[in-house]
């Protein structure tokens, strides 16, 4: 009896401990996260905007059809998807090429690797402006640049036809390394054997990287490219920082449409409505990740 | 005697070829490097011009350098108080998000509470301004919109499911042994948890926290609308340079500097950590 | 061992969590003792000159004020976000009549003013009328205009007297004076003027006056009107023939930016930005800065003058009479002649009739405004509720009409532009009245 007593509130915790250890993370992650979610697809069930007064009264999916009516909208969706497939593919080309250059052990190692870390932990808001000064194209460094090497200025963020491209280098800037250094990570778990043998069968150098390293990094690179994609359909810092959807409505993303919408013009139905469906496209990336982790068993 | 001459002379061919091809191979990486840094080192050299000399064109490399722009971020616009609001938050929604995600992600590993994982993952995955005015209105409800504690929980938000996955990784890579042979001790699972789980992982706990705190301190769209005079963030104190009448380019990237160096710093320090954590998703172990 | 090392590990992470949670709660304790107002400034010179001068009027009164700071867009938004959610703290704060002044007193965020204004001392008879009328609606004056600003030209007196060239008074001499200065091989540029979508529209109002155009006349957007469908075309081919490049993404900085660096021979703009290109810390031409009235077009000239600035009490305020006087204070004649030699361009009328005061302002300045004043518009933007997403809707021409160098249909681009803000001054309920 004496000595079961002290033990009981540790039983009863280790007894409940499933609950008890996620209970405060559910919790929190409910109302910061749950509560906004829902509140976000009501009032995309409303006409709450600012400009006709504020009362608000449910209009059912009346936003969702204006939204479908609206070549903006459209627009939003291609330039998202167009920035996302133009970044993330050069991202994942670039980063593979750079993986396979610097996979071997040498003197600086590191310090490379720090410098390609570097990019990517940078203030994005700060990486922005700085690259506004330098596609400016009158006395930025992008036309200076190329001019040294005697190519044609380009106007970067002022041509419809350029500011995706643009914007799109910042984030290769920013994110290329991240893939060089999943798949140097990648490189280093690989099994040696299958090396080996190629070599033994007298593979050059080329044909070792394209009918042996690529196959096996193959879901290594999926994963990556994925998880980019997620991030780079959000993309917003940097577009909200270097054009806020200019020139025209040549860089409005989604994102910045749905901010637009809600911080700019005050039409919060409306807006949720764009962000419940930029909210679909998002998971719908992720339930393929879900579903490549199973199919690959990673 | 002719052979090993020939055999000699072989020799020493390929090694000059190897040396050849190993300087063209260490320049490749020069190359490929210097576009990754060159940006960064440009905006530290711009914090140390005046406005005339960052838009000239041609770019001048070489200037006498004037600390006129660190002179106004920290004298007339209050940067250190910036700096440790930005600390504040950075460090209270780290250690909050490991007091809550460390348990958390536990559980689910041990006890395979996947779809509790997959829930807090969804919060990764949400357009952060769908959050803004909701919170906007729960934090006003609960008078809290003018502290830190709005902003730190705004934060976690990133910062906990960042830590959840992580640890959950981590978690998963631990032997259950460890613990079962403890429990047949007679230690309870929360004491094997704290004694023996937790000690022994260290690396795991060093990569979220220090992304945890790197995405923090990044923050800026959730700042933007939570933060307010006295709780003002680094990310949005920079736009104090950004006014009405004119841009101080100077002073922009003097903050910038003033922003980044820590973010650097941290970096360098834990860099293997950083490095695991921001390629774990894609390689397992 | 372990688990002592753990216990300390959990000690000090908890000391910490008190620490930081305990200075969170102490700023805001400390802030509630005494009488504190929340003034929500933009960053505008006009918040540099008071905020040193602060302390002086908290020792004076014993009201305690906290001052916060905000580019202006965001400074916008945040406004929105609290006022929306209804339980902001704001108590005075700026704003800008023109951009929100319709939709932040349609939704009744701002104190009705008009019992205040015979205070002792403060003077209202001393602003001129134009600048009344901004901050009036339905008889309501809703704000203290602060600034006024007016579109000027500036030019490069250097480059002009090189080329022999005399400042263009009309359109056909602004469109030659840049086509002779234009020299992009050299990287020179004959004028730079704003591109960006929204951020254009108020600079291109005064070219759409001068032609005869309007934004909206009686309740409907005219915007493709004839005149209006003319100066787009001028606009384009201006900047589209002498303009540098990337200007579609250009708005104020980058237009200031480009013509501090000398690359630029005229910039048209609101003289407000003066500021940044006379000051030989931020300009290569700093000496060399010309100030002009603006050119006349087909219709005459037709520059902008606008109360860009203002400052309000929130309607949701609980301290109204705290942060009555600290508005008192903000928009007295003294603070306004300390700002006007401070550089700034004040809205009463006693600043610009102090031959003291004169002295300061820069030379050309002074003449611009005194040309400006009697021919003048009073706005910049079409007058409506939804006037950024018209910004937005009419910018698309602009910028259309910058690439095509005006040669694009710009007048069936216009009338889907006008029909769009048809439909925003229709939700708002400012459509033709029937």
């Amino acid at each position: 009896m004496s000595a079961k007593k002290p033990l009981r509130v540790g039983q009863l915790i280790e007894k409940n401990i499933k609950w008890l250890f996620p209970l405060p993370t559910g919790v929190f992650i409910f109302l910061m996260m749950i509560f906004p979610v829902l509140y976000t697809f009501y009032v995309s069930l409303t006409d709450w905007d600012m400009i006709s007064g504020g009362l608000i009264s449910f209009i059912g999916l009346d936003n969702y059809i204006n939204l479908l009516k609206d070549p903006r909208f459209f627009n939003a969706v291609k330039l998202t998807l167009y920035f996302t497939v133009l970044a993330v593919g050069v991202e994942v080309i670039l980063g593979v090429f750079i993986a396979l250059v610097l996979n071997r052990d040498f003197r600086g190692k590191n310090i490379v690797k720090l410098f390609l870390l570097l990019p990517m932990v940078a203030t994005p808001v700060a990486i922005g402006l700085a690259w506004t000064l330098f596609y400016e194209p009158t006395i930025g460094l992008g036309n200076y640049g190329l001019k040294l090497l005697g190519l044609p200025p380009s106007q970067w963020l002022g041509s419809k036809a350029m500011v995706i491209p643009a914007l799109a280098l910042v984030d290769i800037w920013e994110w290329t390394p991240m893939i060089t250094l999943i798949v140097l990570a990648g490189l280093a778990s690989l099994p040696q054997e299958s090396f080996e043998a190629a070599f033994v069968d007298g593979a050059s150098r080329f044909q070792i990287i394209r009918y042996v390293t690529l196959p096996l990094l193959r879901p290594t690179i999926l994963i990556a490219l994925i998880l980019r994609c997620i991030d780079a359909l959000k993309t917003f810092d940097i577009i909200y920082v270097m054009t806020t959807g200019g020139p025209g409505f040549a860089s409005e993303t989604l994102n910045i449409y749905a901010y637009n919408l809600s911080f700019n013009y005050f039409r919060f139905g409306a807006a949720s409505a764009a962000l419940v469906a930029l909210f679909t496209l998002v998971l719908a990336c992720n339930l393929i990740v879900l579903w490549m982790r199973k199919t690959y068993e990673m | 005697m002719k052979e090993v001459a020939s055999r000699e002379m072989w020799r020493l061919k390929t090694e000059s070829r190897i040396k050849w091809k190993e300087i063209g191979w260490y320049l490749m990486v020069i190359i490929i490097t210097i576009p990754f840094i060159f940006p960064l080192i440009w905006i530290l050299t711009a914090a140390f011009k005046t406005q005339a000399q960052i838009i000239a064109s041609p770019p001048l490399w070489i200037f006498k350098p004037t600390l006129n722009n660190f002179k106004s971020v920290f004298m007339e616009q209050n940067f250190a108080r910036f700096l440790w609001n930005s600390s504040v938050v950075a460090v209270a929604s780290t250690v909050l998000s490991l007091l809550l995600g460390l348990p958390a992600a536990y559980s689910i590993s041990r006890y395979n509470q996947r779809a509790l994982g997959v829930f807090i993952l969804v919060a990764r995955l949400m357009p952060g301004i769908s959050f803004l005015i909701p919170w906007y209105i729960l934090f006003s409800k609960i008078r809290l919109v003018d502290t830190f504690t709005a902003l730190i929980a705004s934060h976690m938000l990133v910062g906990l499911p960042l830590i959840v996955w992580i640890m959950l990784n981590h978690f998963d890579g631990i032997p259950r042994e460890l613990e079962e042979s403890a429990r047949v001790d007679g230690c309870s699972i929360q004491n094997a948890f704290f004694r023996i789980v937790l000690p022994i992982s260290g690396p795991g706990i060093i990569t979220a926290t220090t992304l945890s705190f790197l995405f923090s301190w990044n923050n800026f769209m959730f700042s933007l609308v939570l933060s307010t005079n006295r709780t003002k963030t680094l990310p949005i104190a920079i736009y104090n340079f950004v006014s009405y009448a004119e841009v101080s380019w100077g002073n922009v990237m003097a903050a910038a500097v003033v922003i980044i160096t820590p973010a650097i710093i941290l970096t360098m320090i834990f860099q293997r950590y950083v490095i695991k954590g921001l390629t774990m998703g894609a390689v397992k172990g | 061992m372990v688990t002592r090392k753990h216990s300390t590990q959990i000690i000090m992470i908890t000391v910490l969590l008190v620490v930081v949670m305990s200075i969170s709660m102490l700023t805001v304790g400390a802030a509630r003792r005494r009488v504190t107002i929340r003034f929500v400034a933009a960053n505008h010179p006009f918040t540099d000159v008071i905020k040193p001068l602060i302390p002086e009027f908290e020792k004076e009164t014993g009201i305690r004020v906290d001052v916060e700071n905000y580019e202006e867009n965001q400074l916008t938004q945040k406004l929105t976000v609290e006022f929306t959610s209804g339980a902001s703290t704001v108590d005075v704060f700026m704003t800008r009549p023109l951009q929100e002044g319709r939709l932040f007193y349609r939704n009744k965020w701002y104190h009705n003013l008009n019992q205040y204004l015979s205070a002792p001392g403060w003077d209202w008879a001393d602003y001129p009328k134009s600048t009344v009328e901004a901050v009036t609606l339905n008889e309501d004056i809703y704000a203290i205009p602060i600034v006024t600003e007016w579109k000027t030209l500036f030019y490069r007196k250097d480059l002009f007297a090189k080329a022999g060239l005399k400042v263009p008074t009309t359109f056909e001499e602004l469109e030659e004076a840049a086509r002779r200065l234009h020299d992009p091989a050299n990287d020179m540029y004959g004028i730079v003027l704003r591109g960006q979508r929204g951020a254009a529209v108020t600079q291109f109002s005064s070219f759409l006056y001068s032609h005869g155009g309007d934004f909206i006349k009686d309740g409907k957007c005219v915007i493709d009107s004839p005149e209006a469908v003319e100066a787009f075309k001028y606009y384009g081919r201006l900047l589209h023939d002498y303009g540098p490049p990337g200007v579609t993404n250009m708005s104020w900085p980058q237009a200031q930016a480009l013509f501090a660096s000398g690359k630029v021979a005229m910039w048209a703009d609101a003289s407000v930005l003066i500021a940044g290109i006379i000051d030989a810390e931020k300009s290569v031409v700093a000496d060399q800065v010309g100030v002009a009235i603006f050119p006349a077009g087909p219709a005459g000239a037709k520059p902008f003058q606008v109360v860009p600035w203002s400052v309000a009490i929130a309607a949701q305020s609980k301290q109204k009479e705290a942060a009555l006087e600290f508005l008192k204070w903000a928009t007295s004649k003294t603070m306004a002649k300390t700002a006007q030699l401070g550089g700034l361009t004040m809205a009463r009328n006693s600043v610009w009739n102090d031959p003291e005061i004169a002295k300061h302002i820069y030379p050309g300045l002074a003449e611009s405004a005194r040309l400006t004043g009697p021919i003048a518009v009073p706005y910049d933007r079409p007058l409506m509720t939804a006037v950024t997403e018209a910004r937005d809707a009419i910018g698309e021409v602009i910028v259309t009409a910058i690439e095509s160098g005006g040669k694009a249909d710009l007048a069936s681009l216009a009338k889907s532009a006008a029909a769009k803000v048809d439909v925003l001054l229709a939700r708002a309920g400012e459509g033709p009245s029937k």
